[in-house]
């Protein structure tokens, strides 16, 4: 299908594009890599009257190291966080999901920015972004403020992020010592989009017990989220294969699972929890190797 | 002198299709690249409701919106038609009544298609809305609103076949077994979508590009629907991305841009959306099968009795053919004494079914392989030898009166074992990794037409020119499936000369001879008969000819690599293209025609139903699937598919290997995601995004096995290789997973979570 007639802006700077935001408010979106929103564009399920393409604001675009923490410009494709050397030493869970997401179109024009705004339900960045406990950057007409991630995904579709606020970069801290990171999905077989992700952070204990684990989970709700309970349960305990099962068993609790011609929501949660257990084994390993 | 020792002969070779460099190249012309000076878009309006009737229809303020040249609605296309003679059901636009959701309602014919679909939205229709019959076993106990009149309970056809006494089968028998199997609907998903484009001229001449697999059938269609004489109609089939089945019949907008162009005064194209073919549809029907089965201790079958229930859809479309190839073809492929068929094709408020490649075999023979495993389980027999143990032995006629001559089923059966080791597989795999086996057969090409006529079944005429050049002319179609190569490489091996010398003029009924479609995979071996008869005749005059020039009898003479000349004297030879203006002298151009016709001991019983199922010749497959599954996710991972098929000779290898991996990739769609779903009439997933189906990125290591039974009737000793090698994999691989983890899966497809169902219900069972 057609998309419905729009008007297109190429601000060149980032205060050029908050001042279109503001300028046209709810009837305006911003276009970034386009890889989702062009489609629902085309099937009509958004209609906005005037685009805002940040794509050519070249300061939006890096990945590098600041302060101790890592720093990724909010237009960074999901090809360059795969490439990274950088990240791949110090962040090896964000190149690791990187690499599992769509095809080589999507990987190459699609954005880390652009993803976590759309906040589509099976997206894979959200489950890393809750792990490594990402902040994100906004900026508005009243400057800059942070956001946890856990504060970012509100519901289907919808962040914390204001009409009139931009995302602009996106921090994590690299890995600690004794930590072991993973991100295991089941890809849509024909979208290759999550039905289920798990993103685990893991950190061993001098002792060789689980010092902290953060588990994020997408594709299952509406919302990506940190798996709690098992997090809980897994705090203090030693990683045995018993231990991580019993643990993982809750990754979905009290979510309301989605649906769809592929994944009942019973399976749904039946894979959020082997799934869960599977990641939880990876960083566990990983974290005992370093 | 046999194929394979002419030398230099492309027949045998692995030479690429004819038509390849102009797809490759992106140059080659499908039917909605045309444009006409003039063309308009034609849409067509469909109904929102599955079952209503049509109270009031006022189209006339579409037709006063600027761009809109022709608005046709049903009261002006009264003629009824449908592929079977004894299924005129169908209008180009309903009349008093709607369907099926996604049924035509009126077309319209604009300067865009943004205006033609402003138009379609300025169409008011008054539906009185009716009870839609949409569950296929409540639609055949309905009593009241049935869809079509005349046909009771909405049964659009039963058959009942009793061959021998199956009584006396399951009495001789030592186990008797019953099961039964669900497999979903599924549609062929062909890239290219439908698309027609239609122009009359200025003496009422209709010409009409399509993209058909039947265009002979389309010409006579478009004949009757728009009351014109034959010869006014023209049907010229280009490029065709693929049909699968899926073009094997008329389809609504072949006629509607017709109908439109004529009231237009302008030529017309429409190109269906992606959702309109998936509405179209004329795929594999919803097929409920019940087996019972009987069978000695030693393995021998002593009785089968089947009960097949088809969700037809709306309309006929090939329904009674699919009904009867599932009844025809239970038996067929193994020596069973006593055979009893009960077919009922069911008709719904969904779009119709139709043909879809391994037409009306694939579902009953993914029940049959799997319920011949359940049954070897039960016994305590080898699957393959099972198998082995109830082959036929030809040349014979089965009890149900398909003549076989010949049988590459044991050597495949054997092929495929030995490829894959299975000996030292079967069952000895650890859990969660299987190897499954199952067999299947089709028919090269159906004996019979679909309107019954004494006219050949293809013709082929040929044109040598005093370059040496051949011109074929055929009315074949090729779609994807390597037709047109086949005819070329059978003309430049039986003429001596070089593929590219070979020209080919196809499927275009003012130009080309009849030949009846690609459907029934009757190509290879009807038009390749036919061919092979004109270059024979060609080949007869040019030697004649020859005789006279070196005044040796015709009988001593070599025709080979576009030279003639006397056995054993090389050095004094006669130039083809010499030759051909010798032999055609006062003219320049030589000409000679060959057809194909089947036997008469080819065309079947005389019972009820027995036309559909003979064939001159079957195709025999046997493969062996290897499959590992996640016992917690459910998740099956095919690792390789070893597929042995008997094509009788393989006139070209590489694209009878193409065929036959197409066909597994086909399958394991089938076996393993694919599904029609519908909710109250609307089908769910009309998009390739929600309706999956196999890619090349998907597929599993492939090893085709080409077995070579060289069939007498053949062309060259050739048989069918498109449709039979489809219905194997399906039962290969849910007895693969029975190997690897102990459940029989009896519902298509076989998605993860039903997996965990089964073997939650294994555990339940069995408490481990």
């Amino acid at each position: 299908m057609i998309s419905e007639s729009f008007e297109y802006h190429v601000p060149k700077t980032i205060e050029e594009a908050l001042g279109m935001i503001g300028e046209f408010g709810d009837e305006s979106k911003v276009l970034a890599g386009g890889h989702s929103l062009l489609p629902m564009m085309k099937l009509r399920l958004a209609s906005p009257k005037h685009l805002i393409d940040i794509g050519r604001i070249g300061a939006l675009r890096y990945i590098r190291e600041s302060e101790g923490q890592l720093e990724l410009g909010a237009l960074t494709t999901h090809f360059e966080i795969e490439s990274s050397s950088l990240l791949k030493s110090k962040c090896p869970l964000l190149p690791e999901t990187a690499r599992e997401i769509g095809d080589v179109q999507v990987c190459n024009r699609g954005t880390l920015g652009g993803s976590l705004v759309h906040a589509d339900p099976a997206a894979d960045w959200p489950a890393a972004m809750l792990a490594v406990e990402a902040e994100m950057v906004a900026r508005g007409p009243h400057g800059e403020r942070k956001i946890r991630a856990r504060d970012f995904f509100v519901d289907l579709m919808a962040t914390a992020l204001q009409s009139d606020e931009l995302l602009t970069a996106i921090r994590v801290s690299p890995l600690p010592a004794r930590t072991g990171d993973a991100y295991l999905k089941l890809h849509h077989p024909a979208s290759g989009f999550a039905v289920v992700g798990v993103a685990v952070r893991l950190t061993l204990a001098e002792s060789g017990s689980i010092g902290e684990a953060r588990v994020g989970v997408t594709g299952v709700g509406a919302k990506p989220y940190r798996a709690e309970e098992t997090e809980r349960l897994l705090a203090g305990k030693s990683p045995t294969a018993k231990r991580l099962e019993e643990a993982a068993a809750h990754a979905a609790d009290g979510v309301d699972a989605n649906s769809d011609l592929y994944a009942s929501g019973d399976y749904r949660k039946h894979l959020a929890a082997v799934y869960a257990r599977r990641a939880i084994q990876r960083a566990a390993e990983r974290a005992a190797g370093r | 002198m046999s194929a394979g020792s002419i030398p230099n002969s492309p027949v045998g070779s692995r030479v690429p299709m004819v038509d390849s460099f102009e797809k490759v190249t992106g140059a080659g012309k499908y039917a909605d690249d045309l444009v006409l000076p003039g063309t308009l878009v034609g849409k067509i309006l469909h109904s929102p409701h599955a079952h209503a009737r049509i109270r009031r229809l006022d189209a006339s303020r579409a037709g006063q919106l600027p761009g809109v040249f022709a608005v046709v609605t049903g009261k002006e296309t009264p003629v009824k038609y449908g592929i079977l003679p004894i299924g005129h059901d169908e209008r180009i636009f309903a009349d008093d009544k709607v369907r099926y959701i996604g049924d035509n309602v009126a077309g319209v014919a604009a300067e865009s298609a943004e205006i033609a679909e402003e138009a379609l939205r300025r169409i008011r229709v008054e539906y009185e809305i009716l009870p839609a019959h949409l569950d296929l076993e409540k639609s055949m106990r309905a009593e009241s609103n049935l869809i079509h009149d005349g046909r009771p309970h909405n049964i659009e056809k039963e058959y009942h076949h009793h061959f021998g006494d199956v009584e006396a089968g399951f009495k001789a028998a030592d186990l008797v077994r019953f099961d039964r199997f669900d497999c979903a609907e599924v549609t062929h998903a062909a890239l290219e979508p439908h698309s027609t484009l239609a122009s009359f001229d200025d003496d009422g001449k209709l010409t009409v590009w399509s993209s058909t697999q039947v265009p002979y059938y389309l010409m006579k269609t478009l004949a009757a629907t728009l009351e014109m004489p034959e010869e006014n109609v023209r049907v010229i089939k280009p490029l065709v991305g693929g049909g699968f089945g899926g073009k094997s019949e008329v389809i609504p907008l072949e006629l509607a841009a017709a109908v439109l162009a004529r009231k237009a005064g302008r030529p017309v194209k429409i190109t269906y959306t992606r959702e309109e073919v998936f509405y179209a549809h004329r795929g594999r029907p919803r097929t409920i099968v019940e087996l019972k089965t009987g069978v000695r201790r030693d393995g021998r079958l002593t009785a089968v009795e089947g009960r097949v229930i088809q969700d037809g859809g709306a309309f006929c479309g090939y329904g009674p053919v699919t009904m009867l190839y599932s009844g025809q073809l239970l038996n067929a492929l193994y020596d069973i004494p006593n055979v009893k068929y009960d077919g009922y094709r069911v008709l719904t408020n969904k779009p119709a079914c139709g043909a879809m490649r391994g037409h009306g075999t694939v579902n009953v023979r993914y029940a049959f392989e799997t319920h011949l495993d359940m049954i070897a389980a039960g016994l305590g027999i080898d699957p393959a030898e099972i198998r082995r143990r109830n082959l036929l032995k030809p040349p014979c006629v089965t009890i149900n009166g398909l003549r076989i001559l010949s049988y590459g089923y044991p050597e495949c059966l054997e092929r495929v074992a030995e490829a894959s080791n299975w000996s030292e597989k079967r069952g000895k795999l650890p859990f969660g990794k299987g190897i499954g086996i199952a067999g299947s057969h089709y028919v090269s090409g159906a004996a019979n037409p679909i309107i019954r006529s004494d006219q050949p079944h293809s013709t082929v005429n040929l044109e040598l020119d005093g370059e040496g050049t051949a011109t074929i002319l055929t009315g074949a179609s090729e779609i994807g499936q390597g037709s047109d190569t086949v005819q070329a490489q059978i003309v430049a091996h039986e003429l001596g000369i070089a593929l590219d010398r070979v020209k080919i003029v196809a499927a275009d009924t003012a130009r080309t001879p009849i030949d009846l479609g690609s459907y029934s995979s009757r190509v290879t071996f009807m038009a390749g008969n036919a061919a092979l008869a004109a270059a024979r005749e060609a080949k007869r005059q040019i030697l004649n000819a020859a005789a006279t020039y070196f005044d040796v009898p015709a009988e001593r003479l070599v025709l080979e690599d576009g030279r003639i000349f006397e056995a054993g004297n090389r050095a004094k030879a006669l130039p083809l293209a010499q030759a051909v203006l010798l032999a055609a002298k006062p003219e320049t151009v030589l000409r000679a025609t060959g057809s194909y016709s089947t036997p008469a001991e080819a065309r079947g019983g005389k019972y009820k139903g027995a036309g559909v199922g003979p064939s001159p010749a079957y195709s025999y497959s046997a493969q062996v699937a290897e499959v590992s599954v996640d016992v917690e996710t459910g998740q099956v991972t095919v690792e390789r598919i070893y597929a042995a098929h008997d094509c009788g000779k393989a006139i070209n290898p590489l694209t009878v290997e193409g065929q036959v991996e197409g066909s597994v990739w086909m399958g394991l769609g089938q076996a393993l995601e694919e599904e029609m779903v519908w909710k109250n009439g609307r089908l769910m997933n009309a998009g390739l995004l929600e309706y999956r189906s196999a890619s090349t990125l998907d597929s599993p290591e492939i090893r085709p096995i080409l077995v070579e039974s060289a069939d007498p009737e053949g062309p060259l000793g050739a048989k069918e290789a498109g449709e039979g090698s489809l219905a194997a994999v399906i039962p290969a691989v849910a007895n693969a997973i029975y190997d690897a983890v102990g459940v029989w899966m009896t519902t298509l497809p076989i998605t993860p979570e039903r997996i965990l169902k089964a073997l939650e219900e294994k555990q339940r069972r069995t408490g481990s």
